[in-house]
């Protein structure tokens, strides 16, 4: 399954949230150098500002008569690589170190400072100006001196405070997004994990076992919970069909073997031995009644089958053919005559004799819609019973109800009636109940119309069936003259 | 003997009926399962051919209650479903044999055959007792050799004695087993058909084979019966 398309969930996890994170640390490392850098400034020139005044108060009287200054470094820590220069008001250097620039005091006489690079190296400097007051208990107040320092040290150590500060933040950064990354592994593979139970489970359906209950793992997930449940859904309606499928080929193969059966058995009877040409005869007509028979039940069950086909994937033709269904009602009632008769039973037909229904079914299977669900009624009629046809047709619908006078049909029944090779009465043998096809085909004929078919019980007993039909209502004259025209 | 058959379909059923007594076996026929089980259930039957598919009561159901019954009447299923559970499941259930629709007349005449020789105890077609010989295939007799032309009734009754050697058996079991319900039958047709076939068996110096045991019945004669 690895190809080089694949998109991994985790990876993508993953990878989104460490380069969120990434950014989020530089975005703090940024910060932090900023920050840090200030921070480390201010220290800095505290400690400028605290050096330089230590230097202004080093100034000090000289043990001489003249009322001069001079540096005394003792108490005066400087800083490595410090440099500095103390001048007095006449220019004169009381101290120094190094080579200091010149810096002009600025006019208020404000502290101030500058980074200057000095022998290759970045300094910051404090200009210190200050006035040193000698014999302050003097009558005259003392002598002032204005003293000069100029004090600077390496910019170096705050680069270094800052470079530790942003050097402990990445590495720690480093290490949070190493956790971060396999926490996130591990997490997400377990959040994930019902969807590799859900997988698992749905790896397990086969031809053999269509069973599938989704992991409760991932019932309980509210991301999986609508796969799992279309899954479910979805297995359980294949199976339906799967097992209807498996049932009508099963139940087909019954009709068919047990057909089949019948006509091996007369011929070998037959055989057994020599018959005289009387018994030849008649066990060739009864081999030949087996055989229409068998001839009968194939040719149901492939009507059956075309008719299921899509109605786009059969020739055009025939799906664009219309039939009468006064004409294909007469049709029928011709047809199921003799058995009609044989039964006494009436079949009373009502339809409106000015207008026709033209359906959108060729006039074969019109015809077959309508004699089953005659046929069916007259199975089901007492001796001397009526049948009643009737046919109601508004815009676009045509409705056809046939009621029999029988013993109407249980709820068991009406669930199953329309599935194939279904026998309402399990005692009703083949013979009396037919191949179980009839209604099935008449089901699929209407559906293949877009129309509906379906079985109750009347209010006066017995059982209608309602076939509805999309259908044009025309004028009966109009009809029988195209009818004349063809 | 006899034999049930428990098929609904007619037709088929026909068929059977007609093969299975142009062998020379009685048959009684069932539509159902309800019928056929209160036919089975009266233990006079020697075979049971039995549908699987049947309305009212699966072919299945009236196995089950038959062995419930402690009845073991050999039983051939027919069947079109094959799947190897279904099979299984039959032949466990009680089931002696089975056979897919559609199958071989011939072959279901020789099963039942076949199960009903095993039923009394014989594995052969061909059973001989002292210098009697008689070959269940071809349905002939012979005694020393000699061969002794039978009608199908004879035969059948000698064959059923045969099957029950030293055993006695009464008229009633002999009709009951020699006859389905389609025939017209009378106990004195017994009488007949066992003084015919003590005259055709007696041949010149032999010894008498069927007894008869006054009020009780016949039965090959014991010195005859030793193999």
């Amino acid at each position: 399954m690895k190809s080089s398309a694949s998109v991994s969930i985790t990876r993508r996890l993953v990878v989104t949230v460490l380069i969120l994170e990434l950014l989020s640390a530089a975005t703090l490392i940024a910060a932090i150098t900023v920050h840090e850098w200030s921070v480390q400034l201010e220290i800095f020139d505290t400690s400028l500002v605290a050096t330089a005044e230590s230097l202004m108060g080093a100034v000090q009287d000289t043990e001489d008569e003249g009322d001069n200054v001079m540096l005394d470094m003792r108490g005066v820590r400087l800083a490595k690589d410090a440099v500095f220069r103390v001048e007095d008001e006449g220019g004169k250097v009381l101290g120094s170190t190094g080579e200091p620039p010149h810096l002009e005091a600025s006019a208020s006489g404000a502290p101030f400072f500058r980074n200057i690079r000095v022998s290759g190296r970045d300094y910051r400097f404090i200009v210190l100006n200050g006035t040193r007051i000698v014999d302050p208990g003097k009558a005259n107040g003392g002598v002032r001196h204005s003293i000069a320092i100029i004090y600077g040290t390496p910019l170096r150590h705050v680069w270094h405070e800052v470079r530790e500060a942003v050097r402990f933040f990445a590495i720690a950064t480093a290490f949070l997004l190493g956790i971060t990354a396999a926490l996130m592994a591990w997490l997400v593979r377990k959040g994930l994990s019902p969807v590799h139970e859900l997988a698992y489970e749905a790896e397990r359906i086969g031809p053999d076992d269509w069973q599938f209950h989704a992991p409760e793992s991932a019932k309980k997930t509210s991301e999986l919970r609508p796969l799992a449940a279309a899954l479910e859904a979805a297995l359980a309606r294949l199976q339906r069909s799967f097992e209807q499928q498996k049932r009508f080929t099963s139940d087909a193969a019954h009709e068919l073997k047990t057909d089949v059966a019948i006509v091996k058995s007369s011929l070998q009877l037959l055989s057994m031995r020599k018959r005289t040409l009387d018994e030849y005869g008649q066990g060739l007509e009864l081999s030949l009644e087996d055989i229409t028979r068998l001839e009968s039940t194939v040719e149901k069950m492939l009507t059956l089958a075309r008719l299921e086909q899509p109605a786009e994937s059969c020739n055009s033709s025939a799906a664009s053919q219309t039939s009468s269904l006064r004409d294909v009602i007469a049709d029928a009632v011709h047809q199921s005559k003799p058995f009609a008769q044989l039964k006494s039973i009436e079949v009373a037909v009502e339809i409106n004799a000015n207008t026709d229904v033209r359906l959108p079914i060729d006039s074969r299977d019109a015809l077959l819609l309508c004699s089953n669900i005659l046929l069916n009624a007259l199975q089901h009629s007492p001796d001397g019973a009526t049948v009643r046809m009737a046919v109601t047709a508004n815009d676009d619908t045509a409705r056809l109800t046939v009621r029999d006078q029988g013993e109407g049909i249980s709820d068991e029944d009406r669930d199953h009636v329309f599935e194939p090779f279904y026998r309402g009465d399990p005692s009703r043998s083949r013979k009396s109940g037919g191949t179980g096809l009839g209604l099935s085909i008449c089901k699929a004929i209407c559906e293949r119309a877009g129309g509906s078919i379906e079985i109750a019980n009347d209010a006066l007993g017995g059982a209608v069936v309602t076939v509805a039909l999309p259908a044009k209502v025309v004028a009966s004259s109009t009809l029988s003259a195209s009818l004349k025209a063809e | 003997m006899r034999v049930l058959l428990v098929e609904d379909e007619q037709r088929l059923a026909e068929n059977i009926v007609a093969a299975l007594r142009e062998t020379g076996l009685a048959v009684d026929h069932a539509a159902d399962g309800e019928a056929g089980s209160l036919l089975a259930e009266q233990g006079v039957y020697d075979a049971i051919v039995l549908d699987l598919m049947l309305p009212g009561k699966s072919g299945q159901r009236v196995l089950q209650d038959l062995r419930r019954r402690k009845l073991h009447t050999p039983v051939l299923i027919l069947t079109a479903q094959e799947s190897k559970e279904s099979i299984v499941n039959l032949l466990n259930a009680g089931a002696d044999d089975y056979l897919s629709k559609p199958f071989d007349l011939g072959e279901l005449l020789a099963r039942i055959k076949a199960l009903i020789r095993r039923a009394k105890g014989v594995s052969t077609p061909v059973l001989a007792i002292s210098d009697l010989e008689l070959n269940t295939v071809q349905q002939t007799v012979r005694r020393r050799g000699q061969v002794v032309d039978l009608s199908p009734t004879e035969y059948r009754i000698l064959e059923y004695l045969i099957h029950r050697p030293r055993a006695v058996v009464s008229q009633r079991e002999l009709l009951e087993h020699m006859y389905d319900f389609d025939w017209e039958h009378h106990s004195n047709v017994i009488e007949a058909h066992i003084s015919n076939l003590r005259r055709k068996l007696n041949l010149a110096g032999t010894e008498p084979l069927i007894e008869t045991l006054r009020h009780r019945g016949y039965r090959l004669r014991k010195e005859a019966g030793s193999q």
